[in-house]
C-alpha cells in the first residue's frame, strides 16, 4: 500500500465500523483466523474486530515452518501480516494471551492475563495441539516436555527445535504422517540421521494403502532415513527411546508428529457441543449457540475435521461473507494434501483409503512412483501420486471440480504423454515448415539453397525460427530419397 | 524492372509495425509490392505473410469508394454525395444532442488509427461536439498493462527499452504472449536471444508456436498468472535471493508485498494454477540466478477481470529482482494493435487529453484548452469506457448516436450479441471504414476512408518510437482521409476552423498539446522521425540548437513517481469471474492466428491469407475429443452462457485439457466472451470464461 495517500481512505472506514458495528472477536491468530479477518476487510465488513492469539506477534504462515527447519525458507519471511496492518484496518491484536474461558452469558471472554473482552459474536479459530502418544518418559513431572522433545505446531516450536539442532548427530521422529515426513526430511537436509517411528502398518497409514506404503518407505529410506512401522514407543529414557520391538533409538533429538487434536477445550467448558473437534452447521455456527461459530482444525462439520489450510480458508471465506450479511453455505471441502519435503513428491487427493469407486492404479517401486485413482461416474474422488507428480498441476484441477472424465482417460492420466515430434526430415511434404510465410516442407525440398528458399518463397524472412529446419530439409536434399521416392517404395 | 518510386513506410497491422519499403513501378498501383528495409530497426527485415501480402487490400474490390446513407424504412443502403453524407450526419447530431443533451452523442475510435487521427478525433469529441462519451478499443487491448504501469513506474510506455535489448537478457519471460503468431518477425530477437546463450520462458495454456520455442514452457489455468506470479516471488524469497539493495533504494512497499506473498506457498499455487511446485519454484531459481530479466506481458495476461493486478504481480517480480531501470532488464507490454500505444496517448481515452495528461487534472486542462483556443470549463469532464459506453447505447443513461472510426466493434466486443442489440438501439450509428466490416454493414452512414498507404502520419510502436507512415500512392476517388472527415462534420457543426486536413500540420499542433505532459512529443519532427529511424518518446522541444535526443530507455535514474520510486503493490489472486461449473465444464480463452489479423475486417479479405486461415476452429485436447466423441475437423459446438457458436474441432495436445481455444477474427468467439470488467482498467475478460461443448458432427 502506498504510504502517502492509502491510511487515510482506510482510517475513515475503519472509524465508521469502529462506531457502529457489532463487536466480533476471533479467538486464534493462526491461518483461519487471518483469513477471516482478511476477507473482513476486504469486504469493508461493518464489525469491530478484535484477535486474540496466544502466540505471540502478528499472524504468520504455520505451512511454512517445515520449509524453515529444512533451511529452504527464512524464518524471517513468516509473517503474513504486520502490525501496522491491523492497525490500518482497525483490527485490535491481543497477542501472547491465551483466553482463559468463555462466559456466554455475560457475552464476554475472559483473558489469562486478567482482561476481560465483550463480543457480539465470537469466532473459534484455535486450530489443534500436537497429540501426545502414551510413551512414558515423554512428560517431565512438571508437565512439560522433556529437554531433548520437541513438538512442532508453533514458530516457538520450531525455533526450538533449530537451537537445539547444533550439535546433535541423531533424531526420532515419533509419527509417520505428513508431518513426520516433513520433518524427518528436514532433519535429514539438516545433516542428521533420522528414525521414523510410525504405528501403522506403513506411512501415512490415513492417506495411502499397503503397495503406496511400500513404494513411500523405499523413497524415504533411500534419502538415508530409517523407518520403523508397525512398531510404537514405550519409553523414553536417557538411553534412548525404546521400542515395543525390544528396539532401543538413541538420538539427540525426539520430535512429536504423531497426530493432532482439535483444540476443543474452551469450547467444552463453556458448554458447547463437542465430539472430536466443535460442531458446527452448514452457517458455521455452533450448534449450540448462535453467537459464536468455529472454523479451522477446531471446527467439526458432518462429522469430520481437517487439519488442512485449504478447508479452514473456504470456511473462513464462507463465514465472512455470511458476518456481511450473505448467504453462502459450507458444503465442505475437496481436500489436498502435498508432502513439502525435498526430494519426496507426495500428493493425497481426497480420502483415497475410503473413496468409493472405481480404481486405477499404476505402481513402479523400480522408479519410486506409484499413482491411483478412485473415479466413480467419471469423476476423480480421490487419487495418490507418488514420486511422479508431472500431471498433479491437472489432475488438482479436474478433481477439484469434479470434471467428469472419459472412460479411458484415468488410464492416460496415469501415463506421462509422449513428446511431440519436431523439425523431423521425415516430415511429409505438405507439412507447414514456415508459418510466417506459409511455406511447406515440399517446397522447401525443391529449393537447392537457402537463397533460393528466401527468394522464392520467403521462408525465414518473418520470425526467422524454421532456418534450423530449413537447414536440415536442404542438407537431406542430398543425402536422403525424397519424400515422394520413399513413399513410392 | 527497376521501381520508379519506392516509399520507406510500415506494415498496417500490428504493434510492430515493421519498417517496409513499397515499390511501384511505371505500371502503376497494380504492381505495387513490398520489399525489405533492413536497416529499420524494430524488425530487421523481417515481414510475415501479413506485411507481404498488405498491397492487396489497396485496390481490393470490396473497397468502399462512395458514401452509403441507409433508409431505414427499407433497410437499404444508397450512394450519396459526401456533402449529403456529412450534411446528413451533422443534422442527426445536432438533433440528438438538442433532444438528449451534448453526451448523447459518443465517439468510438481505433488503436490502428494514427497519432494524427487519434488527436484530431478526441479534439474533435471535446471540441466540436463537446461531449465526454469517446472511448477506443484499445481499451480491449492494453489498457490493464498501461494502468498497472502507472501505477508501478508512474508512466506507461509499453515497452521501457528498444525490443532489441531483448537479445541481451539473460532471461526472457513472456506471459501470455504469443509472439511468434502475433508479431512473427519480433520472435527474431527471441532467436537471437538463445543464440546469444539466453533463456526464453513461455508462460500460456496453449503450447503455441512461441512456447514449442521456450527454453522452459508453464501451461497454467486461465485466469491464474497473478497467482503463479505471487508464487514465484514466494519462491524467490525462500531462496533469499530478493535484491534488497535495490528494493531499498529504487522502490517502496515491499514489506506488505513480501507479507503478502508468504501466503502463496508454492503447494497452494500449485492447486490454483495447475503448475505443479517443481515448476514455480524452477522458475523462480532460472530467474534468480539471471543478471538480467526482463518480463514481458500481453493480452493472456492482460484481458481479465484482474488484469491490472496480473501485471502488477509480475511488475512485482521484476522489482523484487531489481530489474526495472536496469539495462537489458525490466518489465514491459507487447501492445497489440498497430498504433495501440500511440492511440492512448494522444486523447481518444475517456479520460484523457493529448500528451498522456489526465482529463480531471486542471493544469492539464488549462494547456489543452489554451492550445485549441477555448476554456478550460468547456472541456468536458471523463467519460465512460469502451465497453461501459457500448452497454448503455440507447438507453436513458447512454449515447444515441455514435461514430465509429477504425473499430469494427460487431466482432471484436465481448459479449458480442448484446453489443449488436445496443448497436441497434442507436438512433444513428455511423462508421468510417475503407471496407464493408461487420459494424459497417450495419450503420446507418458509411463513410469511406483512406488507408495505410494512401496517407502519411505517425505511429507510435510497442516500443514507445515515434515512426512515420509515408504515402505512396494517390487514393482512390471518392475516399476521403478520416482528418478530411473530421474537419468536414466540425464545418458543419459550426466549428470552422481548428481541424486541419494535413498530417503534418495536425502533428504539430499535437507537439504542442503533448508538450510538458508524460507523452511529450514536441521535440520530434517528421524530419528527425525520417534521419533517425524514428524517435522515442518523451522527447521535448528544448527551445535551442541541442535538441533532446529522444529516450529509448526509461527510469534509467529514477521512475516517473513523484520520489522517484517504483510501487510494489499487494495483489491477491481472484481468479475468473467466471469458473467451469458442471454445465459448463471448460474454460474458453480466445486468441489470435498468424494469418489473420483483429477481426479481421483487412485481413479476411486478403486472398492469401483467407487460404490460409479461411476460418474459426475451437481447439481441444485428443482427450476431451474423446469424451465428446469428435475426430479432428468435425464440428463442435462451444456455448456459454451468452452465446455459442459452431466450429471444427482442432485436436491437439498443445492445450491444457481443461481449456479450449478460439481465434477471434471471425464474428463468433465474441458471442461467448464474458463481459466481466477490470475495476481501474475496465478491461473485459476476453481470456477466461466457463464454456460447454457438443458435438454437431459433419463436415470434416
Amino acid at each position: 500500500m502506498n504510504a502517502v495517500d492509502a491510511p487515510n481512505a482506510t482510517n475513515a472506514t475503519n472509524a465508521g465500523r469502529r462506531e457502529h458495528g457489532e463487536s466480533l472477536v476471533v479467538v486464534g491468530n493462526g491461518m483461519a483466523a487471518i483469513r477471516l479477518v482478511e476477507e473482513l476487510v476486504r469486504r469493508e465488513a461493518q464489525l469491530r474486530i478484535t484477535v486474540i492469539g496466544d502466540e505471540p506477534g502478528t499472524a504468520y504462515n504455520r505451512i511454512l515452518l517445515s520449509a524453515v527447519l529444512e533451511g529452504s525458507h527464512p524464518a524471517t519471511e513468516l509473517r503474513l501480516k504486520d502490525e501496522a496492518w491491523y492497525a490500518e484496518n482497525g483490527v485490535e491484536l491481543i497477542s501472547g494471551t491465551r483466553v482463559r474461558l468463555i462466559d456466554r452469558d455475560a457475552r464476554v471472554v475472559r483473558l489469562a492475563d486478567g482482561r476481560t473482552v465483550p463480543y457480539d459474536r465470537l469466532v473459534l479459530a484455535i486450530g489443534s495441539a500436537a497429540a501426545l502418544p502414551p510413551i512414558r518418559g515423554l512428560v517431565t513431572s512438571g508437565g512439560d516436555l522433556s529437554p531433548n522433545v520437541h513438538a512442532f505446531r508453533s514458530m516457538a516450536d520450531c525455533l526450538g527445535l533449530l537451537n537445539a539442532l547444533p550439535g546433535a548427530r541423531r533424531a526420532v521422529v515419533i509419527g509417520g504422517g505428513l508431518l513426520g515426513l516433513q520433518v524427518a526430511r528436514a532433519l535429514g537436509v539438516r545433516g542428521l540421521e533420522v528414525d521414523v517411528v510410525e504405528a501403522a502398518p506403513h506411512l501415512l497409514a490415513s492417506h495411502i494403502g499397503e503397495t503406496a506404503g511400500a513404494v513411500l518407505r523405499r523413497s524415504v529410506e533411500e534419502l538415508g532415513c530409517e523407518v520403523h512401522s508397525e512398531t510404537r514407543a514405550v519409553k523414553l529414557t536417557d538411553e534412548g527411546l525404546l521400542l515395543d520391538t525390544g528396539y532401543l533409538l538413541r538420538a539427540d533429538l525426539f520430535v512429536l508428529t504423531a497426530g493432532a487434536r482439535p483444540a476443543t477445550s474452551l469450547a467444552k467448558a463453556a458448554g458447547l457441543f463437542v465430539r472430536r473437534g466443535v460442531v458446527v452447521d452448514q452457517t458455521l455456527t455452533t450448534v449450540t449457540d448462535p453467537r459464536i461459530h468455529a472454523i479451522g482444525d477446531c471446527a467439526e462439520y458432518r462429522g469430520r475435521t481437517s487439519g488442512f489450510v485449504s478447508p479452514a480458508w473456504e470456511q473462513a471465506g464462507v463465514l465472512a461473507a455470511r458476518l456481511c450479511g450473505d448467504q453462502d453455505r459450507y458444503e465442505g471441502s475437496r481436500v489436498v494434501a502435498r508432502l513439502r519435503a525435498s526430494d519426496l513428491e507426495v500428493a493425497v487427493l481426497g480420502d483415497p483409503e475410503h473413496a468409493t469407486g472405481d480404481v486405477v492404479e499404476v505402481a513402479n517401486p523400480i522408479r519410486g512412483s506409484y499413482r491411483k485413482l478412485v473415479v466413480r461416474d467419471g469423476v476423480i474422488e480421490a487419487a495418490v501420486l507418488l514420486g511422479d507428480l508431472s500431471r498433479i498441476g491437472l489432475l488438482t484441477q479436474l478433481y477439484d471440480r469434479r470434471t467428469v472424465l472419459g472412460e479411458g482417460e484415468p488410464g492416460q492420466l496415469l501415463f506421462g504423454e509422449r513428446p511431440a515430434g519436431e523439425g523431423s526430415v521425415l516430415l511429409p511434404d505438405d507439412v507447414e515448415v514456415c508459418a510466417c510465410a506459409g511455406v511447406s516442407a515440399g517446397r522447401i525440398r525443391a529449393c537447392a539453397d537457402v537463397a533460393e528458399v528466401v527468394g522464392t518463397t520467403r521462408a525465414t524472412t518473418g520470425c526467422g525460427g524454421c532456418a534450423g529446419t530449413i537447414r536440415l530439409l536442404l542438407a537431406a536434399n542430398n543425402t536422403l530419397p525424397t519424400q515422394a521416392a520413399t513413399a513410392g517404395q | 524492372m527497376t521501381p520508379t518510386k519506392s516509399t520507406e513506410t510500415h506494415c498496417p497491422y500490428c504493434s510492430l509495425q515493421c519498417g517496409m519499403r513499397l515499390e511501384s513501378t511505371r505500371k502503376g498501383v497494380r504492381e505495387l509490392s513490398v520489399a525489405v528495409w533492413p536497416e529499420f530497426p524494430t524488425n530487421a527485415g523481417g515481414l510475415c505473410r501479413k506485411g507481404w501480402t498488405a498491397p492487396a487490400l489497396l485496390r481490393h474490390r470490396e473497397r468502399l469508394t462512395s458514401p452509403l446513407v441507409r433508409d431505414r424504412a427499407t433497410g437499404e443502403l444508397t450512394a450519396v454525395s459526401w456533402d449529403e453524407a456529412l450534411e446528413r450526419v451533422a443534422a442527426g447530431l445536432v438533433k440528438i444532442q438538442q433532444r438528449h443533451g451534448r453526451d448523447s452523442v459518443g465517439v468510438f475510435g481505433g488503436g490502428g488509427l494514427t497519432n494524427e487521427k487519434a488527436y484530431a478525433l478526441g479534439k474533435f469529441a471535446r471540441v466540436a461536439l463537446r461531449t465526454s462519451a469517446i472511448d477506443y478499443n484499445g481499451r480491449w487491448c492494453m489498457s490493464s498493462a498501461a494502468t498497472a504501469g502507472q501505477r508501478a513506474f508512474g508512466l506507461d510506455r509499453g515497452l521501457p527499452f528498444p525490443l532489441a535489448d531483448i537479445e541481451d537478457a539473460s532471461v526472457v519471460v513472456l506471459v501470455g504472449s504469443n509472439l511468434a503468431e502475433t508479431a512473427p518477425p519480433a520472435a527474431r530477437h527471441l532467436e537471437a536471444l538463445r543464440a546469444n546463450g539466453g533463456r526464453l520462458v513461455v508462460i500460456d495454456p496453449r503450447a503455441t508456436a512461441t512456447a514449442v520455442r521456450a527454453d522452459m514452457h508453464i501451461q497454467p489455468v486461465p485466469g491464474t498468472d497473478l497467482a503463479l506470479a505471487n508464487g514465484v516471488l514466494h519462491a524467490i524469497v525462500s531462496a533469499g535471493q530478493v535484491d534488497q539493495d535495490y528494493v531499498d533504494a529504487r522502490t517502496s512497499g515491499f514489506d506488505q508485498v513480501a507479507a503478502l506473498v508468504a501466503g502463496y506457498w508454492p503447494e497452494r499455487v500449485e492447486r490454483i494454477t495447475g503448475v505443479s511446485a517443481r515448476e514455480i519454484v524452477g522458475l523462480a531459481q532460472l530467474l534468480a540466478q539471471a543478471d538480467s530479466v526482463i518480463i514481458l506481458t500481453a493480452r493472456g495476461a492482460e484481458q481479465h477481470a484482474s488484469g491490472t493486478d496480473t501485471v502488477l504481480a509480475w511488475i512485482n517480480v521484476a522489482l523484487a529482482l531489481g530489474q526495472p531501470g536496469r539495462p537489458h532488464a525490466g518489465y514491459g507490454c507487447i501492445t497489440g494493435q498497430g498504433n495501440g500505444q500511440g492511440g492512448r496517448e494522444h486523447g481518444q481515452k475517456a479520460d484523457q487529453l493529448p500528451g498522456y495528461r489526465k482529463i480531471d487534472d486542471p493544469a492539464a486542462r488549462a494547456h489543452v484548452a489554451q492550445v485549441w483556443g477555448i476554456e478550460p470549463d468547456d472541456l468536458p469532464g471523463p467519460g465512460k469506457s469502451a465497453y461501459e459506453m457500448l452497454d448503455a447505447m440507447g438507453t436513458d443513461d447512454g449515447v444515441r448516436a455514435l461514430l465509429v472510426f477504425g473499430s469494427n466493434i460487431v466482432v471484436s466486443a465481448p459479449n458480442a450479441s448484446h453489443i449488436g442489440e445496443r448497436l441497434d438501439a442507436l438512433d444513428l450509428l455511423v462508421v468510417a471504414d475503407f471496407v464493408m466490416s461487420e459494424t459497417a454493414a450495419r450503420a446507418d452512414v458509411v463513410l469511406p476512408v483512406t488507408q495505410w498507404a494512401e496517407e502519411t502520419g505517425t505511429m507510435t510502436n510497442l516500443e514507445g518510437r515515434v515512426i512515420l507512415r509515408r504515402q505512396a500512392l494517390t487514393p482512390p476517388d471518392g475516399v476521403r482521409s478520416d482528418l478530411e472527415v473530421i474537419s468536414g462534420l466540425a464545418q458543419r457543426l459550426g466549428v470552422p476552423t481548428g481541424f486541419d486536413t494535413e498530417p503534418e500540420v495536425v502533428f504539430d499542433e499535437l507537439r504542442r498539446a503533448s508538450a510538458g505532459g508524460p507523452a511529450d512529443y514536441s521535440g520530434i519532427d517528421y524530419g528527425r522521425i525520417t534521419r533517425e529511424l524514428g524517435v522515442f518518446w518523451p522527447c521535448p522541444d528544448t527551445g535551442n540548437e541541442a535538441a533532446h535526443p529522444g529516450t529509448p530507455r526509461l527510469f534509467l535514474d529514477r521512475f516517473a513517481t513523484p520520489d522517484g520510486r517504483a510501487r510494489f503493490h499487494p495483489v491477491d489472486h481472484v481468479g475468473a469471474a467466471e469458473q467451469p461449473s458442471p454445465d459448463y465444464p471448460f474454460y474458453l480463452t480466445t486468441g489470435r492466428v498468424l494469418a489473420q489479423y483483429q477481426s479481421g475486417a483487412q485481413t479476411r479479405r486478403v486472398r492469401e491469407l483467407d487460404a490460409a486461415a479461411p476460418g474459426p476452429f475451437v481447439e481441444l485436447h485428443p482427450m476431451v475429443a474423446d469424451l465428446l466423441g469428435v475426430v479432428d475437423g468435425e464440428q463442435v459446438r462451444v456455448a456459454t452462457r451468452r452465446g455459442q457458436m459452431v466450429a471444427p474441432a482442432k485436436i491437439s495436445t498443445r492445450i491444457r485439457r481443461d481449456t479450449v481455444f478460439l481465434p477471434f477474427h471471425w464474428v463468433g468467439a465474441n458471442l461467448l466472451t464474458n463481459d466481466a470488467l477490470d475495476p481501474s482498467s475496465r478491461m473485459p475478460e476476453f481470456k477466461a470464461c466457463a464454456a460447454s461443448l457438443e458435438r454437431v458432427g459433419g463436415a470434416v
